[in-house]
């Protein structure tokens, strides 16, 4: 983990909401994989937390990090305004990343929305020694506009959008329906929004198939000091910052908020 | 020379500079980015008799200035303490000293525990947490009480004989009362501020942001709070006061100690800025050398109006 003051070098718009960054790190980008991330410093003191943003690619030979990021509120919407040049501070790398140590397997990886961030590098890091297939899914055609910046090359493509403006009208599962039916899958892997990778996870355990999703947390420390991003699993409290992002679906557990102890400490 | 040093309740500290409780883990997590040895002690989470899960749901929300949280209390339980944690600190080479903050939700578990850490060889103060809910008086914390406050410190007094610092929540009508009851009951220092009881709403879905709706506040943002509530106390108690709440800068840190601090507390700020120890550190050294100061300390209480 480091913490490195880096230049901005490419920060702009993708499609809408979405943007790409950037930036030239000689530390960090030689220790990182596919699904960690890093907690990005934004500059206006008032908002006092990083940002959790993944890892969307890195360039090993050229020391280069990309984010793939969505404007949400004030921290992101910050973002859009750094321009190449400029200087941010970065924490990272954080957390575990995907499991890409696979070697001639069949893997399957689903990214929605947003969760396509990681897939980049999962999927780059993937296909130099496994079959790989990739569905990709979004609101809507902007939301699956970043698939122009993915090197596909030699992956069996699914696209699906919520209202058909790009790709299949429809969503990820019943691709992946589709997908389990046609082939014999060794590993599926995921990120997007969690209802629609539980249902990811329930299609994987069905089929018998190893699966890992990425989860997100309201973060404060991002090293597990805080222990803000706790949730309940089947092997314990886990902390989304460290034991985490990517877990293996069979050990998430939904947890009742009603449950709750209603202690106010800390 | 070293101008930072401390003497802090009979021990020596290398500078007046601890962690705050529950932002700093169990003193390991943040090495990769500077040696905790840099640190004047360390204040690990809060622990428990039994291992904690805490509260479900959102934990964390951001403010201005400030964050919100609702961890309740989630920590591996002394036994755990006591047998892996406290040997991992010592086998990675931490030798500040270590200060372990105890919770109980009746008397009784305090005195319990503290029995427990008395016999940890390895740790060297304890930090009484008296803003948890007492759970047998009807939920109220601790410390909001000054006959409950002075009986919980007395009970654990009675137990051990380490150094025993009180931690002073500031949800109370009176923190400078609450300090002296537990002066008076045999606490050797005082530390404030706890968070401030606080909450936030998501106006998109109607309900409270955090999972146990009300939570604990701490940053930037509560730093005025925090640094007259040290100002206040440290005036009317004759055992030293280790100040929190806010502290960002080396600025913030003299601020608190001219208030009438001994020794600060580093927190919500290290999420921001995780060198930010390493950073005052040196801001305290050349604010000795400009200033002509032999020892920081000569600093502390110097805006008491005389
Ligand atoms: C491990 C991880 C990886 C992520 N990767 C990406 C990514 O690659 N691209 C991307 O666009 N977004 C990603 N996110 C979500 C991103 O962190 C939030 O969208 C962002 O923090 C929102 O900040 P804001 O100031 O714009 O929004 P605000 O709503 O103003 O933020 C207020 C506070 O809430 C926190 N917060 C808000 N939404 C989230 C969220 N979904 N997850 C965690 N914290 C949140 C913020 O960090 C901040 O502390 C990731 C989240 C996590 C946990
Ligand atoms: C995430 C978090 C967890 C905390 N956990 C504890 C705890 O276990 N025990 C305790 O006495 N105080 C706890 N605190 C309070 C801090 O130690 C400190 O008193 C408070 O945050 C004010 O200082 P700050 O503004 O510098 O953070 C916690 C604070 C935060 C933000
Ligand atoms: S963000 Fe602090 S423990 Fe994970």
């Amino acid at each position: 983990m480091f913490l490195e003051d880096c230049k901005i070098l490419e920060n702009y718009q993708v499609s809408e909401n979405y943007y790409l960054m950037k930036i030239e790190s000689n530390k960090a980008s030689q220790h990182s994989k596919a699904g960690q991330f890093f907690m990005l410093k934004v500059k206006n003191e008032i908002r006092i937390l990083r940002r959790p943003i993944s890892l969307h690619f890195v360039d090993k030979d050229k020391n280069i990090l990309e984010f793939y990021y969505e404007v949400k509120g004030g921290g992101t919407k910050e973002f859009t305004d750094l321009e190449a040049g400029e200087i941010m501070n970065i924490q990272g790398p954080l957390g575990k990343g995907f499991k890409t140590d696979v070697l001639d397997k069949k893997c399957v990886v689903i990214g929605g929305g947003m969760g396509i961030a990681p897939t980049k590098l999962l999927i780059n890091d993937l296909k130099k020694n496994n079959e790989v297939i990739f569905i990709a899914g979004g609101r809507d055609k902007n939301a699956i506009e970043i698939l122009k910046n993915l090197d596909l090359e030699g992956v069996k493509t699914y696209i699906t959008t919520d209202d058909g403006s790009a790709g299949e009208k429809g969503n990820v599962i019943s691709a992946l329906c589709k997908v389990l039916e046609e082939n014999k899958i060794d590993m599926i892997q995921t990120c997007g929004p969690h209802k629609m990778m539980e249902a990811v996870a329930k299609k994987a355990q069905e089929a018998e198939v190893f699966c890992e999703i990425s989860l997100e947390e309201k973060m404060a420390c991002g090293v597990k000091a805080c222990v803000g991003c706790s949730i309940k699993t089947l092997d314990g409290m886990k902390k989304v910052c460290h034991d985490g992002p990517v877990f293996d679906s069979k050990i998430i557990v939904d947890v009742n908020p009603k449950e709750n102890l209603g202690c106010n400490c800390n | 020379m070293n101008r930072l040093k401390t003497n802090f309740l009979g021990m020596e500290f290398k500078n007046p500079m601890v962690t705050s409780s529950g932002c700093f883990g169990f003193g390991m997590e943040y090495k990769d980015y500077f040696d905790p040895n840099v640190l004047g002690g360390i204040v690990v989470k809060g622990i428990t008799m039994e291992a904690r899960d805490g509260n479900y749901g959102t934990r964390i929300a951001e403010t201005p200035g400030g964050m919100l949280n609702c961890v309740g209390l989630e920590n591996p339980g002394v036994d755990y303490f006591e047998n892996v944690i406290v040997k991992n600190i010592k086998a990675a080479g931490i030798e500040c000293p270590i200060i372990v903050n105890i919770n109980g939700k009746v008397i009784d578990e305090y005195v319990e525990i503290a029995k427990r850490v008395e016999k940890i060889a390895e740790v060297d103060m304890i930090e009484l947490n008296i803003s948890c809910p007492n759970v047998k008086d009807g939920g109220m914390a601790f410390g909001a009480n000054p006959d409950v406050a002075g009986a919980v410190t007395k009970a654990v007094r009675a137990v051990t004989t380490k150094p025993l610092i009180v931690k002073l929540s500031p949800n109370v009508t009176d923190i400078v009362h609450i300090a002296k009851v537990v002066e008076a009951n045999g606490a050797d220092a005082v530390s404030l501020i706890n968070t401030l009881l606080g909450m936030a709403i998501d106006i998109k879905s109607k309900k409270p942001v955090l999972g146990n709706t009300f939570g604990g506040f701490s940053g930037p943002a509560v730093k005025p709070v925090a640094l007259r509530m040290v100002y206040q106390v440290s005036q009317n108690v004759k055992i030293p006061v280790v100040g929190m709440g806010g502290i960002s800068s080396t600025e913030d840190a003299i601020e608190f100690m001219m208030a009438g601090a001994t020794m600060v507390s580093l927190g919500t700020g290290l999420f921001s800025n995780p060198i930010l120890p390493v950073e005052i550190k040196d801001g305290l050294e050349r604010f000795c050398e400009e200033n002509g100061l032999e020892n920081i300390q000569e600093i502390v209480g110097a805006a008491h109006q005389k």
